[in-house]
């Protein structure tokens, strides 16, 4: 099916130079350290902890409503540390998803309401269902499928998820238009 | 969007009669047909551990039985385990000076089982060093599993001996002289290696097994003693060692982690692959991609009006060219006696391909020596079961879609692409993308609530640019598909 | 049901601006209560102990079962020492004890006892009425139960590097004065 379109207030985004659509209702804590590559959507009530370590995301990547990204820690000897976050391209968070992986490649797709365990790597095209809880420190290879509680592997990707993830952020991107006052 | 979580609702029949989303099907170009995952062998390229990301060669796998040396999995949850350190204070009390060390055990994060819960104790080296356990029973299997290997090899000996029955037409060098290589080590003073050919007798096993009439007495106190489900373990845990199969939680030891598998596909009819992908676990690219969703069209669903028995309704379908070349597509209506018929070559195959497996064709972990591949079968394309309820009024006029460009986003010049239109039948249209509009009308002898599919063929214009010997140019050649469209249930009756 | 908010923050607390805290709040010494987190002492007051952490989109609330609506007096929620309160996690439970982990978007009904050291995993959701035995681990989808062999590790270092990296990013409810409390 093609993508809908879908509508937000044009009075609680804002939109950047390099086309990144944030709401005013996000809590983006330390925004200084957030860097977004661009064209990247992040929706209302989102939760962006950029106080406590350094967040990147790249291009066309989209977190919706209520996700939390949060960048884990990691306790040395000496004490503990947070560590920065980097999140690939074309990577979709969707709501009510809480994040604390290390690293998350391109081309992912995170369902709705997924836990995702501290220090989890999350490589390139991998797909991670609804409501999935992610076990800490869990690696996650490439063209997988998770699911589950706790998250197991429940099947495979197909080959072409990374055009088929390129085609949907883009198009969600494309989609994702001020609703027009009549 | 819908590859990855809708249900599909728009499925390419692939030449072996099963419908399948774009996102799934193959394209062979030399054979210019579509494969889906039925129609093409599946091989495994490499294994690769998920955790570590490395690569073991295949014999190693084997011979560790798919399991990775280094990572382990929890017994009691399955997930993966992680290292932790320990320091050590300094081991005598009277020499403060020793450095503490560092101790490490292994920790599942999920449900929080370590190694120290059966009593493991902690390493000094971070990876390796673990204890294995060996099962009291692999004496006896690697037994048994010796002496049927033996039995194959000479069945298979017996087997070459029937079939070498021509005769020799040169002399060997003992029929010359008279001396046998034997005779000609025991001369140089070599020891005598026997004839590998006479060895292959099997031998019969030393203990066999024995049924036994008497059985164990039955322990009284397992009726009186009180049960703590506790420290039983489940189902699950037990059977995924099956070797060991612990009933107590105390011997729930880490299991050394599957090994998972990089697979290449390759068409069945003419052995060329379709999908190869890279050696590095960790890369997403392909050596080979041939997919159908590269070389076909894709057709999606925009919108579709609420379709009632027996009345027309619009429906709008959005085509999109992939291809780096122009393509020109032509709708035909689909007739369900459009099979394409097997040709009878292809059942000769069948039929010897399956005679001369016999024996060969058993699970090739017993006697495999090296990667062979098996001989690949034809599949007779099966008729396409699903019922196509609604017809679709097909236009005469073929429509163009340009290239697809990768740069046209960046540009907003517009399209520079001034193509005649039929306005009748494409609405809209953007680079390499067209959305064009057709009339359905379901049956009316259906029920409202029933499903409606409707099918049709689109015939695009298909630029093969391998270039053999003969033909140095790249080859049109037109392709057909098979294209079914689940358009949701009906509203209303006629 | 309080209709005011009275809210006392024991000294060496952090408690970002960004959290709501609705009713009778006492926050224990050195707890950190990160943006986004929601406590609602509904049925009577809660007092949170020490060193206890809460994180963004943890919600406790206090809630009465539904036969104590006729109780003259009103009942406190006491939240014992070194608890903590994952990202999405919804803790309604009548009494807690101390060095409990309640795991990210956990929900635990009122109907449960928590007492020591137990660590409730992600996703789990214990709705029945129990009473959790010191150090019990509970995971999974289906909640199955372990028992831990001692409580979990107390998180003392990270929430040492929490009170020092949370005042650079956000406003911080002002604790009450030492003297106050002689």
């Amino acid at each position: 099916m093609e993508m809908q379109d879908t509508t937000y207030d044009k009075s609680e985004y804002v939109e950047t130079a390099s086309g990144n659509k944030v709401s005013r209702k996000t809590v983006l804590c330390g925004s200084q350290n957030i860097v977004l590559q661009g064209k990247v959507i992040i929706q209302s009530d989102a939760i962006i902890r950029g106080d406590l370590a350094n967040v990147r995301t790249g291009r066309y990547c989209i977190i919706s409503k209520e996700a939390v990204i949060r960048p884990p820690y990691k306790q040395f000897s000496k004490g503990v540390a947070f560590f920065p976050m980097t999140i690939g391209d074309h990577v979709y968070v969707g709501e009510r998803s809480a994040v604390s992986a290390a690293i998350i490649g391109s081309y992912v797709y995170i369902g709705k309401n997924v836990v995702i365990g501290r220090r989890c790597v999350l490589k390139d095209c991998c797909i991670i269902e609804d409501n999935a809880i992610i076990a800490p420190e869990t690696i996650i290879p490439p063209f997988t499928r998770y699911g589950g509680s706790p998250g197991m592997e429940v099947g495979s990707v197909p080959e072409c998820q990374q055009d088929l993830m390129i085609d949907f952020t883009r198009s969600y991107y494309q989609h994702f238009v001020p609703a027009r006052i009549l | 969007m819908s590859y990855i979580i809708l249900p599909d609702v728009v499925h390419y029949a692939c030449t072996c009669g099963i419908l399948k989303p774009i996102s799934k099907l193959y394209f062979c170009r030399h054979c210019l047909e579509l494969r889906c995952g039925f129609c093409v062998c599946h091989e495994a390229d490499s294994h690769y551990c998920d955790k570590c990301a490395e690569n073991l060669p295949s014999s190693e796998a084997r011979l560790k039985k798919n399991r990775c040396g280094n990572c382990f999995d929890c017994p009691s949850c399955h997930q993966q385990l992680s290292t932790r350190a320990a320091t050590v204070g300094p081991k005598n009390p009277d020499d403060p000076k020793a450095a503490p060390r560092k101790v490490f055990y292994l920790l599942c994060l999920l449900c929080r089982w370590s190694s120290r819960d059966v009593g493991i104790p902690d390493q000094a080296a971070v990876s390796g060093g673990w204890p294995e356990r060996e099962n009291i029973y692999a004496h006896r299997l690697q037994e048994i599993q010796d002496m049927y290997k033996a039995i194959v090899l000479s069945d298979k000996q017996q087997k070459l001996d029937k079939d070498k029955k021509k005769q020799r037409r040169y002399m060997s060098f003992t029929d010359r002289t008279g001396i046998t290589a034997s005779m000609l080590r025991k001369r140089i003073g070599w020891p005598d290696v026997p004839n590998p050919l006479l060895k292959a007798k099997p031998t019969e096993l030393n203990n066999k097994a024995i049924a036994k009439e008497e059985v164990e007495e039955f322990p009284e106190d397992l009726l009186t003693s009180p049960v703590n489900l506790s420290l039983a373990t489940t189902m699950e845990q037990r059977l995924v060692q099956p070797e060991w199969q612990p009933t107590t939680i105390d011997k729930l030891f880490p299991i050394h982690k599957h090994l998972s598998v990089k697979r290449s596909q390759r068409c069945r009819s003419c052995e060329h692959n379709v999908s190869k992908p890279e050696y590095n676990p960790n890369s997403i690219k392909f050596k080979i991609q041939l997919f159908a969703y590269y070389h076909i069209p894709e057709v999606r669903i925009i919108t579709v009006e609420p379709l009632r028995a027996g009345k027309v309704s619009e429906l709008l379908l959005k085509f999109s060219n992939p291809t780096q070349h122009q393509t020109s597509i032509t709708l035909f209506p689909y007739k369900v006696d459009d099979v394409i018929a097997c040709e009878d070559n292809r059942t000769e195959v069948i039929s010897q391909s399956s005679e001369e497996k016999g024996s060969g064709s058993q699970p090739s972990s017993i006697t495999h020596t090296s990667l062979t591949r098996q001989p690949s079968i034809t599949i007779k394309p099966r008729p396409i079961k699903t019922r196509v309820v609604a017809d679709v009024v097909v236009p005469n006029a073929s429509f163009v879609l340009p290239p697809r460009d990768d740069a046209a986003e960046y540009d907003d010049s517009g399209d520079a692409h001034n193509i005649q239109n039929d306005p009748k039948i494409v609405v809209w249209r953007k680079s390499n993308k067209a959305v064009i509009k057709l009339q359905v009308t379901p049956n009316s002898d259906l029920n409202i609530g029933d499903e409606v599919t409707t099918a049709f063929t689109i015939q695009h214009i298909y630029i093969n640019t391998i270039t053999t010997v003969e033909n140095k140019e790249p080859q049109k050649c037109e392709h057909k598909v098979k294209v079914f469209l689940t358009l949701g249930n009906l509203v209303g009756g006629s | 049901m309080t209709s005011e908010n009275n809210i006392n923050v024991m000294p060496g607390a952090i408690v970002c601006e960004e959290s709501k805290l609705d009713g009778d709040i006492t926050i224990g010494s050195h707890c950190i209560i990160h943006p986004a987190a929601i406590i609602s002492a509904e049925a009577g007051p809660i007092i949170l102990g020490d060193f206890c952490l809460v994180e963004e989109q943890a919600k406790i609330i206090h809630r009465l079962r539904p036969e104590q609506t006729n109780n003259e007096t009103t009942p406190v929620l006491i939240i014992g020492s070194h608890n903590v309160f994952e990202i999405g996690c919804t803790v309604e439970a009548a009494k807690i004890g101390s060095n409990n982990v309640f795991e990210s978007k956990c929900f635990v009904s009122n109907k449960v006892n928590v007492t020591n050291g137990c660590i409730i995993g992600a996703g789990c959701k214990l709705i029945e009425e129990q009473t959790l035995k010191n150090n019990t681990i509970v995971y999974g989808s289906k909640c199955f139960q372990r028992e831990g062999l001692d409580r979990p590790v107390t998180q003392t270092a990270q929430m040492d590097t929490l009170s020092k990296m949370l005042p650079n990013y956000h406003h911080i409810r002002r604790p009450m004065k030492k003297d106050y409390l002689n």
